[in-house]
């Protein structure tokens, strides 16, 4: 009997004790961290704090962030492909695995179900909602940072919130307009009770970038950063010169030289060797590499990534293993084309129209150096979002804009130099045709950059499509069309009873 | 001592002794061998003999004689003063008698206050499935099985009563010999299952607590327990094929040629070209159609190929080569074989069983399946009289080949459905000759790398047979218990439970074709290790008194889940074949692990209470702490109370005569749910760990919400079990279900940074009806026949939706394409745009549109449509029944609403038709479903308008708008040019009515006479049998009971059917 008992008392001391210690029931993630657990690695290695900013560089780049499965979801460039669809001068070639299909036939744009209208809203507002959150740790909007690394973390996390802001008041506002019309809702915090925003005015909207973008640029002023994804004074300049020539008051325009030339000063052009690849210069030329001396902003992607199918290289790239190659081609309009010179060396960028293989597509612009059809299973060519180009053709029509055409004409030559062989019928033009030139040499040398469509805007553009568009072949849209702004998805409009107040 | 013995002896030689003989049967008049005649009270008596007879030699002074036979219910004689008592002897309900293991203790259907349904092993394993959650089809009310993959070694997905959860969990919790279980469903061998329980009810769920709320499946595994040594083995053959019959779709290369240029000639025709003939003659063969590669005929252009009148292609045309038909190549009838060996056997004191199992079971898609090697040992041992022990130990050995399943080009199943009938399977040179394969032999098959528009670059058939998708698992799960006994009445178990397993998945893409060719060949890995460890300490008293019947049980559970998953890739291969990561020259930096871990603790009790065996009560309370909550709001509190009434035993009730057995029963409790919130940590704000440029890289905080945790069901119930002359026993069940605090993912407008919150918000309400009804239609000596039919008719409707904390009123609508959900409406009430026919002038789509008539002209005009009909109700509740409605050809201007359609069935269920005479034995199992829709996706692809070349048609597709006047609701073919074709609507919401053959079995025991020829057999069966024989649906191919809506998918697996032959032999 005794032994009964002893064994009886042994069970209950080891079984129901087992599990009874207080923390039990506390455990923690591995697979991602959270604020608790990484403010207590913070508190260890303070380097950790510069993780958070460069999550938004990150989320640039990464697939999904759009909030679906979609393979044309993966952040700014993919963003990039609708808008260079949208203003035409990308042509979905052909159909295949039909990704870009809503877009390309302006289906999209009108139709607030399709997650094409919702994919940028989802991206931009998630990458506001982060620098929201980075703004809030380091004390709010108003608070001036004590420290000089502090107040570089301020200014990237402020000069994202405004390309966020940005990039959707392109995208889902046909224009500036009066500055009364009401097209977004404005979060500058990441408060949760602050939720469900209503829409504020495109005065709101422009306002609050170009505070954001003024103020980045004097907190980034004498910053030097290490990588060239991240934001600095260039990058924030630049955005800033875009946003005011979207809202284009002559004021404005005089900014705008100002920055452009600020910029210029700071980046080369990309040189005529870098232009395009030539069948030997496989190595050095194209824009697929971050170390190009003209690139302002940009990410150099590493298999560490691990960027694959999903991705911009592998949705226009024929030497990527994706859809470009898998019969869902990426073209240029063959209206541009055709306004190419025949000795502008961009116009190598492309295959002829009368090519064999790959007619119209930018082989030469963007290819995986190894130049193998369906060749780069792992992406590891650079994304470039930025380069000092934009700023010296922004310049230029800056220029003409304030009336100043000669200085315009000067610097339109200057950059198109080392491009086109012949340029003197550069000299007869003036007022709208020299503007009407400039757009056309943005569009034809930022083709796939995601910046014609904001040309387009800005110029109050019609655009024809070429005969190659699969859809609407020999249609006219102006730059104020429906279809060539998103209508808000209607997740938001579902989701948000504020929207409209 | 001396003295007791003496007053023994003294009142032995008192007593005068007598002898009674007599006969006992049973109620058909057969005599009752082998059944005891005791006299009450005492150990004096003996057994019947071979012609039923008895003698039996009593005391003057005994009173009663109690007759018993296995499976019959006892009698109690009164002795009189005649020397001769004959009585008759009723077969037992074998059901309400029969033990059911419910929760932590055992029960008999008759003493059960809660819905508990056995199902025995033996019916589970007459199907020939690789485990037991597809076994389950058809077995019990209320479950609803679904079969979602024909890949073998596939686990159903199981759902109890009704649709538990918005977005939280819908799935049972299952219990395997008292532990709940995480490990693999089909690791368990089924043969070595002795029974099924399904708890249904809160009295039988809430012991379970937190995990309790979307039922329980309790398995119980085979013990030597009350056995002679026994050997059994059995074997199986079986044959698998595809032999319910895919979509009926174009295989004529011809026929798809022909509507591809009438898809052109309208194209033609919508964008206003003069001469449509010669469009679709120029563009047929072009970049602009069909790539001039894929032209298989004896004709260069459209003009050659296309008589413009009959639109077909012109008699005489011949082809190049014949394009092979990708089913032919992809689907091959293939084998199941199974064997087991078991043994098993015991005393009164120590009993064991083992067992061996083997399957292989290949599936009718090329490099799928499953093969596993199991074994069990079981040992209970009585170690002292207060001391018992208990061990099971379950091993089994797992490979799974899944080829071709991906969602994706990769798909062998979206290629055989789809791809156009022109395209080859095999490369063809430009003579129309298949190229010679240098490197696999056989030929080259076709990616399609010349301009094929359907999967280009793609061969999900080759893929299959070149690459490897393969998964092995070594799964191990083990059982101690110590149960000592206080006294008679007082016992403490302990209990230690284990469930491991260490899996490895293995992808491999060949180094010469297909997507890794570039790389020279990849692979990847991914490692999965789990260890579930779980802890019970339970004390139980059990005691009769006369006529009250006890037992209470109080018991501390403690579970510890921990799964460490790990991935690592390379390419680059050396070996072809070769799986390991030393074979790939080339690491990714990519590599990564991490570990999931769950606690739980618990506290419980239990209570049950029988009077005479008439009245019988119990209660349950079980307080659950769970790590995936924060603070305070880990600990949740669960609980029941149940009662039940055999009216029978009443006095009342003893002259209605045509009821033989009648209970009444009725619960309440609450149950509840913690796995909703989706990951492990669902109330903790997650933040990626990324990596820019080697450096540390945190992603936007996605944030959750701390406060989050269970949702809570309340649950009612009451039933009726009855039996009803020799002729029926039926149950029939009711129950009320409301669930709130619901783990619902609530939206907000992604312009916020996150599109949704996982709260705790809005109630969602499960009301049905059950039944399970026997018919005993024939009951002779020699034969039988039964007939049961099963069913559940419930709805689902959700009464309060989530809150919007901005305008703090619950939110009107969340659209959930093709559903939505609102107050009102189930979670699969179709919300959708209607489609309202095609216009007979041109053969365009047209949809239903709510206009509010601005302009007061009675007429829809642009701008007046409501896109959204209960958002804009909501806002405007004036409107409503104030709007007209309209048809409109733009699909963007047509009105979302609640067209009155469901997912969820009227009734569905089972019939069961069970037979034997003599050795034979017919069994067969039909699935039925009525009342409900579903939304056909793969038929909408096989009926769309896409690009010509890009996808294959129905053959409905033949139904098609040809010509002005035609009256169809198919609309015209346009090369896309009109949209939206087949975009979600009410089009392809298709009736999802279906009957289906689940199970045929045709056995055989061979009988005595014939075995006692071979010495040692004691019993001997054979038998043939046939599952998943044949469906009707409401449109050949449409199979709606894989898919918890029934809504199809172009890369589903479809289930494959099985015949099987099979022998068991027990020595």
């Amino acid at each position: 009997m005794n032994t009964k008992y002893i064994l009886t008392l042994a069970f209950a001391g080891s079984a129901m004790l087992s599990g009874c210690k207080k923390d039990y029931l506390d455990t923690q993630p591995s697979q991602f961290t959270t604020p608790d657990q990484l403010g207590a690695a913070a508190q260890q290695d303070p380097k950790l704090l510069n993780g958070s900013i460069t999550g938004l560089y990150t989320t640039m780049f990464t697939p999904g962030v759009g909030g679906t499965t979609g393979h044309d979801d993966f952040g700014h460039r993919g963003v990039d492909i609708y808008s260079d669809m949208l203003c035409s001068d990308m042509v979905l070639a052909a159909l295949n695995y039909g990704w870009y299909a809503p877009v390309a036939r302006y289906q999209a744009t009108v139709d607030f179900t399709r997650n094409e209208a919702y994919v940028p809203w989802r991206y931009l507002y998630r990458q506001i909602f982060g620098a929201n959150s980075i703004i809030d740790i380091l004390g709010g909007n108003d608070l001036v940072p004590a420290t000089a690394a502090l107040k570089v973390t301020m200014g990237q996390a402020k000069t994202m919130r405004a390309y966020g802001y940005f990039y959707l008041s392109q995208l889902y506002a046909k224009e500036y307009g009066s500055g009364s019309e009401k097209i977004l809702p404005i979060y500058i915090t990441a408060d949760p009770t602050k939720i469900n925003q209503p829409k504020s005015t495109t005065k709101e909207v422009w306002d609050l970038m170009v505070a954001d973008l003024t103020q980045s640029i004097t907190y980034l002023e004498g910053y030097t950063r290490t990588t060239k994804d991240q934001v600095d004074k260039n990058v924030a300049k630049g955005l800033l010169a875009y946003v005011l020539a979207a809202r284009g008051t002559q004021a404005d325009w005089t900014q705008v030289a100002t920055l452009t030339q600020d910029i210029m000063t700071a980046y080369p052009m990309t040189t005529a060797a870098q232009l395009v690849y030539n069948g030997t210069n496989g190595t050095t030329a194209g824009f697929n590499n971050i170390a190009t001396a003209s690139w302002i902003w940009g990410v150099d992607l590493t298999l560490a990534q691990g960027i694959n199918l999903i991705s911009w290289w592998g949705q226009v790239d024929q030497f990527t293993y994706s859809y470009a190659w898998a019969g869902d081609p990426k073209t240029i309009d063959r209206g541009l084309y055709d306004a190419i010179h025949a000795d502008d060396i961009r116009k190598n960028q492309f295959a002829s129209p009368t090519a064999t293989s790959y007619k119209l597509q930018p082989i030469n612009k963007f290819f995986d150096p190894a130049r193998v059809a369906g060749g780069q299973r792992q992406v590891i060519t650079d994304l470039v979002y930025m380069r000092s180009d934009e700023f010296y053709l922004l310049n230029a029509e800056a220029k003409a804009r304030l009336g100043q055409d000669a200085s315009a004409r000067t610097a339109l030559s200057t950059f198109l130099t080392p491009r086109i062989t012949d340029i003197s019928y550069l000299t007869s033009l003036s007022g709208q045709a020299l503007l009407n030139e400039i757009y056309l040499q943005t569009r034809i040398e930022l083709w796939g950059e995601g910046k014609s469509y904001f040309a387009m805007k800005r110029n109050k553009a019609t655009i024809t499509r070429g005969i190659n568009h699969l859809f609407d072949a020999g249609s006219s849209f102006t730059y104020n069309d429906p279809k060539l702004t998103f209508v808000i998805p209607q997740a938001e409009v579902l989701n948000n009873p504020n929207l409209n107040k | 001592m001396l003295l007791l013995a003496i007053s023994l002896s003294i009142s032995h030689l008192w007593a005068q002794q007598r002898t009674i003989t007599g006969k006992v049967t049973d109620d058909k008049g057969e005599p009752v061998v082998n059944a005891s005649v005791v006299v009450k009270g005492t150990s004096v008596g003996t057994i019947t003999k071979s012609d039923g007879t008895y003698s039996l030699s009593v005391s003057e002074n005994a009173k009663i004689l109690v007759f018993s036979s296995v499976n019959m219910e006892p009698q109690e004689v009164n002795i009189g003063s005649e020397g001769s008592i004959n009585t008759t002897l009723k077969f037992k309900n074998s059901s309400l008698e029969e033990v059911v293991v419910v929760g932590y203790s055992v029960s008999t259907k008759e003493a059960f206050t809660g819905s508990a349904k056995a199902v025995k092993g033996d019916a589970l394993n007459s199907k020939n499935v690789s485990n037991v959650s597809k076994a389950l089809a058809g077995e019990v009310a209320g479950v609803s099985v679904i079969n979602t993959s024909g890949q073998p070694g596939s686990s159903a997905t199981v759902r109890i009563r009704g649709l538990g959860s918005v977005n939280g969990n819908r799935a049972p919790l299952y219990v395997v010999d008292g532990i709940p279980y995480s490990g693999n469903i089909s690791s368990i061998n089924t043969e070595d299952i002795a029974s099924v329980t399904v708890l249904k009810d809160a009295a039988a769920t809430s012991i379970y607590g937190s995990r309790g709320a979307n039922g329980v499946i309790v398995i119980t595994s085979r013990s030597g327990k009350g056995n002679k040594s026994f050997i059994e083995v059995d074997g199986k053959y079986g044959i698998n094929m595809a032999s319910i019959p895919r979509y009926s779709i174009l295989t004529s290369p011809e026929e798809y040629i022909g509507l591809s240029w009438e898809a052109l000639y309208n194209e033609g025709v919508k964008v206003g070209n003069s001469n449509p003939t010669n469009y679709a003659n120029t563009r047929l063969f072009s970049a602009n159609g069909i790539s001039p590669n894929n032209n298989i005929w004896n004709a260069a252009t459209g003009a050659e190929l296309i008589d413009p009148v009959t639109r077909t292609v012109k008699p005489g045309v011949t082809r190049k080569y014949d394009p092979e038909r990708w089913e032919d190549y992809a689907f091959e009838s293939s084998n199941r074989i199974e064997a087991n060996l078991k043994m098993g056997g015991g005393d009164a004191k120590t009993n064991y069983y083992s067992s061996f199992g083997y399957l292989k079971d290949v599936g009718y898609s090329i490099n799928t399946d499953f093969e596993r090697l199991s074994a069990r040992l079981s040992l209970n041992h009585e170690v002292k009289p207060w001391l018992a022990s208990s061990f099971s130990f379950n091993y089994a050995n797992t490979e799974t080949n899944n080829n071709g399943q991906g969602s994706s080009s990769n798909s062998v199943f979206w290629f055989v459905d789809n791809i156009p009938s022109i395209y080859p399977l095999f490369l063809r040179d430009a003579s129309g000759n298949k190229v010679a394969d240098p490197i696999f032999g056989g030929y080259q098959y076709d990616y399609g790398s010349t301009g094929r528009k359907f999967g280009s670059l793609t061969n999900a058939i080759a893929d299959a047979n070149y690459n490897t998708s393969l998964s092995k698992r070594n799964e191990l799960t083990g059982n101690a218990s110590l149960t000592a006994k206080f006294t008679k009445d007082l016992s403490w178990e302990n209990r230690f439970g284990v469930q491991y397993y260490n899996a490895a998945g293995y992808t491999r893409n060949n180094k010469f074709y297909g997507s890794a060719a570039g790389q020279n060949g990849s692979i990847s890995q991914s490692k999965n290790e789990l260890t579930n460890l779980n802890f019970l300490s339970m004390l139980r008293y059990a005691h009769r008194f006369t006529s009250h019947n006890i037992e209470v049980l109080a018991a501390h559970e403690a579970t510890k889940f921990k799964e460490i998953i790990s991935s690592a890739s390379g390419y680059n291969l050396v070996d072809n074949y070769s799986l390991e990561l030393a074979n790939a020259i080339v690491k990714n930096p990519t590599s990564n692990s991490y570990t999931n871990t769950n606690r739980l603790e618990s506290y419980f009790a239990q209570f049950n209470y029988d009077y005479t065996g008439t009245y019988y009560l119990s209660g349950t309370v079980r307080r659950d702490g769970s790590s995936r909550f924060l603070g305070d709001n880990q600990w949740g509190t669960f609980g029941s109370v149940g009662l039940g009434w055999v009216i029978t035993k009443m006095g009342f009730m003893k002259n209605i005569e045509f009821i033989d057995y009648l209970k009444l029963k009725a619960s309440y409790g609450t149950i509840g749910d913690q796995v909703g919130g989706g990951s492990y940590y669902p109330a903790l704000t997650s933040i990626s760990i990324g990596n820019l440029n080697n450096l540390p890289s945190f992603g936007i905080p996605v944030p959750n919400f701390p406060d989050l945790t269970w949702e809570k069901s309340k649950m009612f119930q009451v039933g009726a079990d009855f039996r009803l002359g020799t002729f029926l026993t039926g149950t029939v069940e009711y129950y009320l279900k409301n669930t709130d605090n619901l783990i619902f993912q609530r939206r907000v407008g992604p312009s916020n940074g996150y599109a949704l919150l996982t709260v705790n918000d809005g109630q969602l309400r499960n009301q049905g009806i059950e039944f399970d009804l026997t018919g005993h239609i024939l009951k002779g000596k020699s034969y039988y026949l039964d007939l049961g039919i099963n069913g559940e008719h419930f709805k689902n409707k959700i009464t309060t939706m989530p809150i919007d904390p901005s305008t703090s009123k619950q939110k009107a609508i969340d659209v959930q394409a093709p559903y939505g959900w609102a107050v009102g409406h189930s979670i699969f009430d179709f919300y959708i745009r209607n489609f309202a026919g095609v216009d007979p002038a041109d053969g365009t789509s047209t949809w239903t549109v709510y206009y509010d008539d601005a302009n007061g002209n009675k007429v829809y005009n642009a701008g007046e449509e409501v896109l959204d009909l209960e958002a804009f109700y909501s806002s405007n509740p004036d409107k409503k029944g104030a709007l007209f409605t309209s048809t409109t050809k733009d699909y963007t201007k047509a009105t979302q609403y609640y067209i009155g359609k469901s997912a969820i069935p009227d009734v569905r269920g089972a019939f069961n038709l069970s037979g034997g005479f003599k050795g034979l034995e017919l069994n067969v199992q039909l699935l039925y479903s009525f009342g409900g829709y579903s939304y056909d996706y793969l038929y909408a692809g096989l009926m769309a308008n896409g690009l010509i070349g890009g996808n294959n048609w129905s053959t409905d597709i033949r139904k098609r708008w040809q010509k002005p006047g035609d009256i169809t609701d198919v609309p015209r073919l346009s090369n896309n040019a009109d949209v939206n074709v087949a975009s979600t609507s009410s089009r392809f919401i298709t009736k999802a009515n279906y009957l289906a053959l689940n199970n045929i079995r045709l056995g055989y025991n061979l009988p005595s006479s014939l075995l006692q020829k071979v010495p040692g057999i004691q019993q001997a069966s054979l038998w043939v049998s046939g599952d998943n024989l044949w469906l009707h649906s409401e449109r050949q191919g449409f199979n709606p009971a894989t898919d918890e809506a029934g809504e199809t998918n172009t890369y589903r697996y479809s289930p494959l059917s099985t015949v099987t032959v099979g022998l068991k032999l027990k020595f």
